[in-house]
């Protein structure tokens, strides 16, 4: 039957129609067994197989149709808008719904692509914890709202699931509630996170304000045409976007709201992995991205995020230059990526931005769930306090218990030191190549902090898989714990077990990870990028056009001559063991040395001016609210006492008591009629 | 009023009179307990509990019934109105109806005095009069958001007071005399305001009436007008409760128990935003456009003191209540933007705070009865030996701090929208009041989640014996609270469209009395 077919061909929605599905069943899979745990606690935690089986299906029907998005996306189809009325008042009304351009697309197949495989590798890594379900819940949970996120069509729904992502994050770093650590790290994520976030809210309701809108590309509209008009000042529309920007300042943890992120490690590795490296606080230039059509009406502007963008990118890989945990190690240098991809952003290169992005997403979460698997095995041998199982002076000659996990680390460490042809040194230079052209100062600062990265990656990798192990030492072991101020109890009722290779699950997804951290940097080559062709058409050809291989090859040269440099730099000090690199340092530069360890005396700052500046405010409010204000009660307080003696004499019978007060007060009524005059009735 | 005026059973097309129903079962059950024999065997003080359950719970389905189905929500006027002559020579009348911003709080008193009935299964000490007391706060509460004489709503809203007392001071904490005499004195000295000032209203002009909606046809010259209004917002500001007449609150919740702390925070506050709309801003427009501006500054110190002091609190229940005082500034702030938007936040973080409190209040009872302790610093890695009362807490502390997904994010936004787009007031103003306002986003966070941290994270067990998690009584009480707080947050149309009619012809009416063209003088100008 011809006609029938061509009728259903006709009526099969494309892909972009069922997109919002694609946040809907991974939330859909947490609702079902978020219920089941908190009524049926004890069956649906022996229940992880189902429960695995269940949301994985929801996590990767979403990818599916993630994928078909992005092929339609990629063949040309036109950008698709949905729109419903979620709340209104008055003749307001409050649009929700979602949208699917390029740049959506591509960041739904990302981010699925990466939740499914840290779930796979969840299975494997947390097999042992009583947690297992809430941990897939939570995972499954944080996988819709962050994919709510991306199809945001507005500026107030980006703030909706802006902080549902920050709650998810807040629960999953917090997943083990009884580590104080974790606890306190969790707490901090929040705050920081609602700090951004409060200017966020002022940026979005002024730009309301300002412009009668929450749609980006209304917005954009508005405030060019608003400011042209004289109805907003320039210096008002300038703050508005500035108090937007401390929104992607927090999440994606630029300089100084970087605080929470190397903090936030305190979760489990899967989780640093998808929401602290891959996913979450990519949000932040996410967002940036989708803020372009404001902000390029600002070069001021642009000049503030470049700015913050370097300082983050320094700040993280110097602090990353001396780590000794793997995992603090591994998220300064997320900080430090992070701004390079705001520096692009801020040169006005959101495509160079979101490239790195993408690379960064790839090879940072392979790296991080690389970090996981060592983390696993050296919990064997050192028990389970993070204290022991995260540093490094224990490790040391993984590489040949764990193959899989050295190599596929060695790769990612290649790919973020950007070397050619892996994925980091296209989008890293690409973004270098921007800055070069607009901020030559700024450049320099990027230029050199490539090589800085190239070093302490390097360093990571050989103090963790080269060299000999050291983690039998016992004496080091309880030197660790006391300078960390933990008590030595975890030792006494563990075996040290054997170091081996992790299972299937979390071998599965570092190898996955690999392919594209090796070659998806090829779809942006400057010649021929595929991702500019995606994200912006015109772009793509004026960078093909005025590409020169002139231009290129000097700055690329310099990028691959100083990362070699680090690279070399970090064999000498640290595969070959020619020079004593830390100590000498450290002897020769003890403040710079101490002011790396403290990482910038920021926390202590944070401790001192707003934890406790707030507490001690709390602190004198309540004692004026108890002295003073309470006080004028305490007046009547001499009444309190006086009726409560009264009361006393009534204790058999307060009820009639206050029966007389109600009697007394209708006839006080009644008086009050007689003098005010008999109502004409 | 004429004084021929026939005894109306209902005015109503329907043949019942519902409202009257709804208020009156409750009260009745109330008179039957005392005749129950006295509860020496355990079997036998189950009962009043059980009955009064029941009646809660008939009297929460017809409200459910009565506002799901006979009552007309895209109606913004009164309905349902019964009125009928009671005590001629005071000029009484027994006369209720609803509207879109009675319905929404009959129903959350409703649900909550039911739950709190549902609470309070472990209260055998004197459970008569406990449950009958119960019963008649559940009368006088939705009879203060039905009644539509102002001295039938004043004999309501000073009757509700008995019960309030009582329960305080018989089944509260160790200094439950001190905080229940605080109490009473304080709400008593400010009903004194409330009456002189509506029987001002009501003799002020030609015609004496009681009746609200012949009241709100009066004109009140400015500053007759504006001394009416100053003693409304006191006498309702303690309860809602304003700076600085919120310090009952604090002692109220920290001495009562937590049913009746429930009722406290889930109702009588909502009582207070009521009458600021009901009364200030519908029978004195004017003056409140005057005077709005002021309820915004009073709205802001409420948030910022009351997170302030939230945080300095080291009992769960003191922080809680102080969180309460914070909470309701976006109500003032709401009711202060003078906007549809702004009114219909004050009336969604009205539901909402009545939701989220009551939760948090039950869940802390709930954990109480099994540590004997609300003192923070005494607690500590409680998640590991209650989880799912760990996940309650948290998910209602998260709700409370206004999480998108859960009704307070949607209340507060919609107030933040309402002062931003009131184009009366100058845009410094408002710019100060939202940059102060949303410092209140960043406070609650802190001292909630301290507090969530300081006792149920961590390692530390306390020393005390815990028995076992949430029983199922308790979940269902516990999600009878958290599911509406979650289905308003993903779509708040539920509640919105039920007073959306309501608060738009009160902010209509708001427009055309802006004609009185608003003081710039007065707005920071």
């Amino acid at each position: 039957m011809p006609t029938l077919a061509g009728v259903f061909v006709k009526r099969m929605p494309s892909a972009a129609e069922i997109a919002w599905l694609i946040p809907v069943l991974p939330l859909i899979g947490a609702v079902i067994t978020g219920l089941g745990l908190i009524t049926f606690n004890k069956t649906i935690n022996r229940l992880r197989k189902p429960v695995a089986v269940l949301l994985v299906t929801c996590l990767g029907s979403a990818a599916v149709i993630s994928y078909a998005v992005l092929f339609e996306q990629i063949n040309g189809s036109p950008p698709l808008e949905h729109l419903f009325v979620w709340a209104s008042a008055g003749n307001f009304i409050l649009p929700m719904g979602y949208v699917i351009d390029p740049l959506a697309a591509l960041m739904l197949a990302l981010v699925t692509t990466i939740a499914l495989l840290v779930m796979i590798y969840s299975h494997g890594y947390m097999a042992h914890d009583k947690g297992y379900v809430r941990f897939f819940t939570y995972l499954a949970l944080f996988s819709s709202s962050m994919l709510g996120l991306i199809v945001s069509p507005n500026l107030l729904e980006v703030y909706v699931f802006w902080e549902l992502v920050g709650m998810c994050s807040y629960l999953l770093v917090g997943f083990w509630y009884d580590r104080e650590g974790a606890a306190h790290a969790a707490q901090k994520a929040f705050v920081v996170n609602r700090v951004g976030d409060f200017g966020l809210l002022l940026g979005i309701l002024g730009l309301f304000w300002a412009t009668g809108s929450f749609d980006f590309q209304n917005i954009a509209l508005g405030l060019s045409e608003a400011i042209s008009s004289g109805d907003v000042p320039t210096w008002a529309a300038l703050t508005l976007c500035l108090l937007v920007f401390m929104g992607p300042m927090a999440k994606s943890a630029q300089f100084p709201l970087h605080v929470w992120l190397p903090d936030a490690m305190e979760g489990p590795t899967p989780i640093s992995a998808l929401i602290h490296a891959a996913t979450m606080v990519a949000a932040g230039v996410f967002l940036v991205a989708r803020l372009e059509p404001i902000y390029t009406q600002f070069p001021s502007v642009g000049l503030v995020i470049a700015v913050v963008g370097t300082i983050t990118c320094f700040l993280g890989a110097s602090i990353a230059l001396n780590q000794m945990d793997l995992k603090k190690g591994l998220a300064y240098s997320t900080v430090s990526q992070l701004g390079y991809m705001m520096l692009a952003m801020g040169c006005g290169a959101p495509v160079a931005g979101i490239f790195h992005l993408v690379t960064h997403a790839f090879f940072k979460a392979m790296l991080f769930l690389g970090s996981g698997s060592v983390i696993h095995a050296m919990e064997e041998v050192v028990g389970h306090e993070p204290v022991l199982a995260q540093d490094m002076r224990l490790m040391g000659g993984l590489k040949k218990k764990m193959p899989i996990t050295a190599n596929t680390f060695l790769i990612g460490c290649i790919a973020i030191s950007g070397i050619p042809p892996l994925a980091g040194f296209w989008s890293k230079d690409e973004i270098l190549g921007q800055a070069f052209n607009t901020f030559p100062l700024l450049w320099f600062i990027g230029f050199l902090t490539a090589g800085m990265t190239a070093f302490y990656m390097f360093r990571l990798y050989f103090l963790t898989f080269e060299g000999t192990f050291r983690g039998e030492n016992k004496e080091l072991q309880k030197q660790l714990l006391s300078s960390a101020g933990k008590v030595d109890d975890d030792q006494e009722h563990h075996n040290p077990g054997e170091l081996h290779e992790s299972p299937w699950p979390m071998t599965m997804p570092l190898v996955t990870l690999a392919i594209p951290s090796i070659v998806v940097g090829l779809l942006g080559t400057p010649w021929d990028s595929k991702f500019a062709a995606l994200l912006n058409p015109q772009e793509a050809i004026e960078m093909s056009q005025s590409f020169q291989w002139g231009e290129f090859l000097p700055l690329a040269l310099a990028s691959v001559a100083i990362s070699s440099s680090g690279i070399a730099l970090a064999v000498m000090a640290y595969f070959l063991n020619r020079i004593k690199l830390s100590e000498v340092f450290a002897n020769r530069y003890p403040a710079i040395d101490e002011f790396l360890k403290r990482k910038w005396y920021l926390d202590e700052i944070n401790e001192k001016i707003f934890v406790q500046g707030s507490r001690k405010l709390a602190k004198e409010v309540l004692e004026v609210d108890a002295k003073v204000v309470d006080g004028v009660v305490n007046l009547t307080g001499l009444l309190t006492l006086g009726s409560g003696e009264g009361l006393k004499y009534f204790e058999t019978g307060r009820a009639q008591f206050y029966a007389l007060i109600v009697f007394a007060g209708v006839i006080g009524l009644v008086a009050l009629f007689g003098v005010l005059g008999t109502p004409p009735i | 009023m004429d004084a021929n005026m026939p005894i109306l059973a209902s005015t109503s097309p329907t043949a019942v009179p519902w409202l009257s129903v709804i208020v009156l079962l409750p009260i009745t059950g109330a008179l039957l307990l005392p005749f129950l024999p006295e509860g020496e065997s355990e079997k036998q003080s189950q009962l009043p509990r059980n009955l009064a359950i029941s009646i809660l719970l008939i009297d929460l389905l017809i409200m459910l019934f009565v506002f799901g189905r006979v009552f007309n929500p895209s109606e913004g006027g009164l309905q349902l109105v019964e009125r009928a002559n009671w005590l001629p020579f005071l000029g009484l009348e027994w006369s209720v109806g609803a509207d879109g911003i009675s319905a929404p709080l009959v129903l959350l008193s409703g649900l909550i005095t039911f739950l709190s009935a549902a609470a309070s299964w472990k209260v055998t000490q004197k459970s008569r009069l406990y449950f009958a007391l119960l019963l008649v706060q559940a009368s006088a509460q939705a009879l203060v958001f039905l009644s539509q004489d102002f001295l039938l709503f004043f004999l309501a809203w000073e009757l509700e007071l008995v019960p309030v007392y009582l329960l305080i001071a018989i089944w509260g904490g160790k200094r439950r005399l001190y905080a229940a005499t605080k109490f009473i004195l304080y709400t008593a000295l400010a009903s004194l305001l409330i009456l002189i000032s509506g029987l001002a209203l009501a003799l002020s002009g030609d015609n004496f009436t009681l009746n609200i909606s012949e009241l709100a046809n009066k004109n009140y010259e400015g500053s007759f007008g504006i001394l009416c209004y100053l003693g409304f917002l006191i006498g309702f500001g303690v309860k809602l409760p304003i700076f600085p007449l919120h310090t009952w609150l604090p002692d109220a919740h920290g001495e009562a128990n937590a049913p009746v702390s429930m009722l406290l925070a889930g109702v009588l506050l909502k009582m207070g935003g009521y009458a600021l709309l009901r009364f200030n801003v519908q029978l004195l427009p004017e003056a409140h456009q005057i005077l709005a501006p002021a309820l915004i500054v009073i709205g802001i110190v409420n948030v910022i003191y009351g997170a302030l002091n939230a945080f300095a609190q080291d009992n769960v229940k003191r922080r809680i209540a102080c969180s309460s005082v914070s909470h309701m500034g976006f109500v003032l702030l709401g009711i202060g933007a003078i906007d549809a938007l702004g009114i219909s936040g004050a009336m969604l973080q009205m539901i909402s705070h009545g939701l989220i409190a009551a939760a948090m209040f039950f869940i802390t009872g709930s954990f109480y009865e099994r540590t004997n302790t609300l003192s923070i610093p005494n607690m500590g890695g409680l998640a590991k030996i209650l989880p799912i009362t760990f996940a309650f807490f948290l998910t209602s502390s998260l709700a409370s701090l206004a999480l998108p997904g859960m009704s307070g994010f949607i209340s507060e936004i919609t107030v933040f929208l309402g002062i931003t787009s009131q184009n009366d007031f100058t845009s410094i103003f408002r710019a100060i009041t939202i940059v102060l306002a949303a410092i209140g986003l960043v406070l609650t966070p802190v001292y909630l989640l301290s507090m969530c941290r300081r006792v149920f994270f961590g390692p530390r067990i306390p020393a005390v014996s815990l028995t076992e998690d949430m029983n199922p009584r308790e979940l269902v009480i516990g999600l009878s609270l958290l599911v509406p707080t979650l289905a308003i947050g993903f779509w708040p149309r539920i509640a919105i469209d039920l007073y959306e009619s309501s608060t738009n012809l009160l902010a209509d009416k708001l427009i055309t009395n802006s004609l009185v063209v608003l003081n710039q003088g007065l707005t920071f100008g």
